[in-house]
């Protein structure tokens, strides 16, 4: 003890204190309680579901075995959660209750040959697991992806798939039972509209619409063609329909609005209305892209992805959306993009958001759907995102 | 808008032109036509009686590339670029004996083409070469005419889809 009090009084006033804040940051450094072990966890959804999220579909063109589908909030930008969907993948199908999620798959034995599996896969939608699944006939059409190719009927009772092998036709499911009810001949008639708890429309070649009625087991209970409505040679609608209450919405290749709704005679249009001014059309304003409507059914805004091109241009991106008051036809608002976008989706929330996307970029943007203003941008979301389906 | 921003546009434009979209479908047409009895083109007389130049002049443009005047309404991978051409398919892969077909303008002897776009089937995706015009396209509800559906769906390989080809099977009355 003696020889370090003769070394301590060695040493200067500063050193001494220096030494002094040494031991204590090593003191601290003792105190503190290590990280906790970590158990091996699996994260799970909240529920409810977020007003603000938004499932991306991917059919992963470059890779086409590898279908998926992405779950964004998009308040934070951040992704929550992705499945796994198979071959030539169209888009979830998302019922109004209940935690359950649909998804018509196509699968190879071998990967892209072998024997062609098809099913529903049911889905947990808080746990992201398949549940289940429904053997549906390896017919489910091969297309570019649209809300139009699946549908449930509006009690959420029949999912409604259709079919292309060439043949045309739908598949109907029974989502009570979760069995293959049957298949509806639809020939020359194609996609799905649906117009109530058992009943929906296809569009024809030649302009017309196929109604077709079900019964309470799903099936066929009566089908009626109407006369042509719209001339698809010289103005065809495009494939892209938003309903409010009883009435499509559809845009036809030159800029005209469709409502399509039922009357006392049975499906009908309404008074047409055209999206562009005679100034616009001179200046070769289009509609374009993939999913380029969304309805906001709060206040019956009509957002359209908009462009410049040729004729052949309707399946050009935009990097304009143009709003519209569906009651007035006007156009009430126009948002400047940040980036190209092929699929736009708006939430239904009183603060609703827009989310824009484009196959060829697989970025997500997010915008506030009221002003239009750009919020941010998610990266990398998927590889060849597609359409966008709320949760 | 600045330089930059006009370049990402114009470059984002063509990548949406080449990459946005799918080709399917079939013909038809090539069953309305028939396969069997097509007629001898113009083009393929003229390439017999003058060689590779001659051909090149009566069928102008690069077959790997997305503005080659046949493309007009195509929509997926180039089979040229995938080890097929711009009328046959890769090797391995089978032809979709469905497709769908449109019409082209050649430039070279100003004639409008039919033109069967089949797919070739049995592989994945070749991923090369992605092209996608529409000159003629339409909706999905008149399939004969729509590019937006998998042609593979009526070949024995079904629906694996690996590129598209774009053959000529007569003359535009």
């Amino acid at each position: 003890m003696s020889m370090l009090q003769n070394k301590l009084r060695g040493l200067s006033a500063w050193r001494l204190m220096a030494l002094a804040c040494a031991m204590l940051v090593c003191n601290v450094a003792i105190a503190t309680p290590p990280l906790p072990d970590e158990p091996l966890s699996v994260e799970t959804l909240p529920s409810p579901v977020g007003k603000h999220w938004v499932w991306v579909n991917d059919i992963a063109f470059f890779n086409m075995p590898d279908g998926r589908a992405t779950l964004v909030d998009g308040d934070t930008g951040k992704m929550l959660g992705m499945l796994s969907t198979g071959y030539a993948f169209d888009h979830l199908v998302i019922p109004p209750r209940g935690h359950i999620i649909y998804s018509p798959e196509s699968y190879y034995s071998r990967g892209t040959r072998g024997v062609r599996t098809d099913v529903v896969t049911l889905y947990d939608s808080r746990h992201l697991t398949p549940i289940g699944e429904i053997p549906i006939p390896a017919k489910r059409a091969a297309i570019v992806p649209q809300m139009s190719a699946e549908r449930l009927t509006d009690d959420g009772r029949f999912l409604l798939i259709y079919d292309y092998t060439p043949a045309q036709s739908v598949t109907v499911v029974d989502t009570r039972t979760r069995r293959f009810v049957g298949e509806i001949d639809t020939p020359g008639c194609g996609l799905i509209y649906p117009t109530g708890a058992r009943s929906f429309f296809s569009i024809c070649s030649d302009g017309a619409l196929l109604e077709v009625r079900l019964d309470d087991a799903g099936h066929a209970a009566g089908l009626t063609r109407t006369a042509p409505l719209f001339d698809p040679e010289k103005d065809p609608l495009g494939e892209n329909g938003v309903r409010s209450g009883d009435t499509w919405w559809f845009t036809s290749f030159h800029g005209w609005v469709y409502p399509i709704e039922r009357a006392t005679r049975g499906m009908g249009v309404g008074r047409r209305w055209s999206l562009f001014s005679r100034g616009e059309r001179r200046e070769h304003w289009r509609t374009g892209g993939l999913q380029y409507l969304a309805l906001y059914r709060r206040t019956g805004r009509l957002y359209v992805i908009v462009h410049q091109g040729d004729l052949a241009s309707h399946k050009e991106p935009g990097k304009e959306i143009w709003v519209y008051d569906l009651a007035t036809g006007r156009r009430v608002q126009r948002i400047a993009l940040r980036h190209m976008a092929s699929s736009i989706l708006v939430t239904q929330d009183p603060k609703p958001l827009l989310f824009t996307c484009f196959m060829g970029s697989g970025n997500l943007d997010v915008y506030d759907a009221r002003t239009g203003q750009y919020l941010r941008t998610i990266h990398s979301i998927a590889e060849t995102p597609t359409i966008m389906v709320s949760p | 808008m600045s330089w930059l921003d006009s370049m990402c546009e114009r470059s984002a434009r063509q990548l949406a032109r080449r990459v946005s979209r799918r080709s399917m479908l079939g013909d038809l047409g090539a069953a309305l036509l028939g396969t069997s009895v097509l007629p001898l083109l113009p083009v393929a007389r003229g390439a017999r009686a003058h060689g590779a130049e001659a051909q090149v002049k009566a069928d102008p443009g690069d077959p790997t590339q997305c503005d080659y005047w046949r493309y007009c309404a195509i929509d997926g991978f180039l089979c040229s670029c995938c080890g097929g051409s711009q009328h046959s398919c890769p090797p391995g892969t089978q032809p979709s004996p469905t497709t769908w077909i449109g019409t082209c303008h050649n430039p070279a002897d100003n004639r409008d083409y039919i033109v069967s776009y089949n797919d070739c089937c049995g592989k994945s995706t070749c991923g090369r070469c992605l092209c996608n015009r529409n000159e003629g396209d339409k909706p999905l509800y008149v399939p004969f005419r729509s590019n937006d559906y998998d042609w593979c769906a009526g070949s024995q390989s079904g629906i694996p889809y690996n590129c598209s080809i774009s053959r000529i099977i007569g003359v535009a009355k």
